[in-house]
């Protein structure tokens, strides 16, 4: 997810709100307690995010790109290692990984669900040009999958895995995807 | 007081007909209240919040809207994911609070889903010998990329269609079973 320039108003509302997020377990927290941590009036609040949604999901972006920003990748076989520290960023934060993994799942109106994209097809095309056009979609839909939080999610909830098995699993996939293009490495 | 199951069951179908022309966030206690002719407070009974609900509702829908195939082997398996995604791409509303229920931190009891353990089934059939890490790295694979989640994100995130959906499933698929040896199958 992208993060937009935010006002310093609107970084203190996203930072009380993950706060508050944290504390209750549940992102069920009224705006006049978000206002009242932030220390700002409950109608600040309404101006900047007129609906529960528009502050949810900027939130969710919020907490993306600061609690578990990643390290740029610098190569597509570098993706598995970024993915194994992701999860152990979630595992650390388990209501925040809650909130993004939702965020992402709520179609057109919710937040963009492929945020890494670009960067992946970017690696992919200097790194192995030669792939088909659905051999690359593959690549990059499975990676884009993994890396996210819905993995920890997923994991943890169906398989009751802990933290290092996550990351494990998480890994070992993302190293699975990679496997049929490791040696077609443009020279 | 216990509401009857035919309440409960008459508030998600109406959450559920809902669905057709608003998001979740945008359906109201009020309007499934308006709906089914019961108080709003009865439904506060049953479902304390909205995360309740959409759990509750991703269930119904689960059941009634995207029943799983039965699966046994591999095959039998693939074949079952496919149907579902063409079941997902038929019904997106339905498949989004699927996916989004799936994400959301649990307020009810955490039973795993039906799938989860059917995966888990078919490959204590189909790869008896093979290590409890290997087998629980391929199980959460392969429920990974046959979720809902996958197709919301790649519908949501690539623009692809259930057709697109499914070949980059057997594509993950293929290369995660790759990575076991040939040995590690039960021969029919």
């Amino acid at each position: 997810m992208a993060a937009p320039a935010l006002s310093g108003t609107q970084a203190a509302i996203l930072a009380a709100y993950a706060e508050l997020i944290e504390e209750v377990g549940s992102d069920d927290v009224s705006f006049r307690l978000v206002a009242r941590r932030a220390g700002i009036a409950e109608r600040t609040v309404f101006r900047n995010y007129p609906t529960r949604v528009d502050l949810l999901l900027a939130t969710a972006a919020w907490i993306d790109a600061t609690v578990f920003a990643r390290e740029e990748s610098h190569s597509i076989f570098d993706i598995p290692l970024a993915i194994r520290d992701a999860m152990q960023r979630y595992d650390a934060r388990p209501e925040l990984a809650h909130v993004v993994a939702e965020a992402e799942m709520r179609g057109v109106n919710g937040a963009a669900p492929s945020s890494g994209r670009a960067h992946l097809e970017r690696l992919l095309d200097a790194e192995v040009p030669s792939l088909d056009a659905a051999q690359r979609r593959a690549v990059v839909v499975a990676l884009s999958h993994l890396d996210s939080a819905a993995t920890w999610v997923t994991f943890r909830r169906e398989f009751g895995m802990d933290r290092r098995d996550i990351a494990d699993a998480a890994a070992w996939a993302a190293e699975a995807v990679l496997d049929g293009i490791r040696d077609r490495v443009a020279p | 007081m216990e509401e009857s199951v035919d309440t409960a069951t008459a508030i998600l179908a109406s959450a559920a007909s809902l669905l057709r022309e608003h998001t979740f966030d945008d359906i109201s206690y009020r309007a499934v209240a308006d709906q089914v002719g019961i108080s709003e407070r009865t439904i506060y009974r049953q479902y304390p919040t909205r995360a309740h609900l959409l759990a509750a509702l991703s269930n119904w829908i689960e059941q009634t809207r995207f029943p799983l195939p039965p699966f046994v082997t591999l095959a039998d398996f693939r074949d079952a994911v496919h149907e579902r995604f063409r079941a997902f791409d038929a019904s997106p509303a339905y498949a989004y609070v699927s996916a989004r229920a799936s994400a959301i931190s649990l307020t009810l009891d955490a039973e795993p889903a039906y799938i989860t353990r059917a995966i888990e089934a078919m490959l204590e059939v189909a790869a008896p010998t093979l290590n409890r890490r290997d087998r629980r790295r391929v199980a959460a694979s392969l429920r990974y990329f046959s979720s809902a989640m996958f197709w919301a994100r790649l519908r949501t995130g690539f623009d692809l269609d259930a057709g697109e959906i499914c070949d980059a499933f057997d594509r993950a698929v293929g290369t995660v079973l790759a990575r076991l040896l040939d040995a590690t199958w039960a021969k029919p």
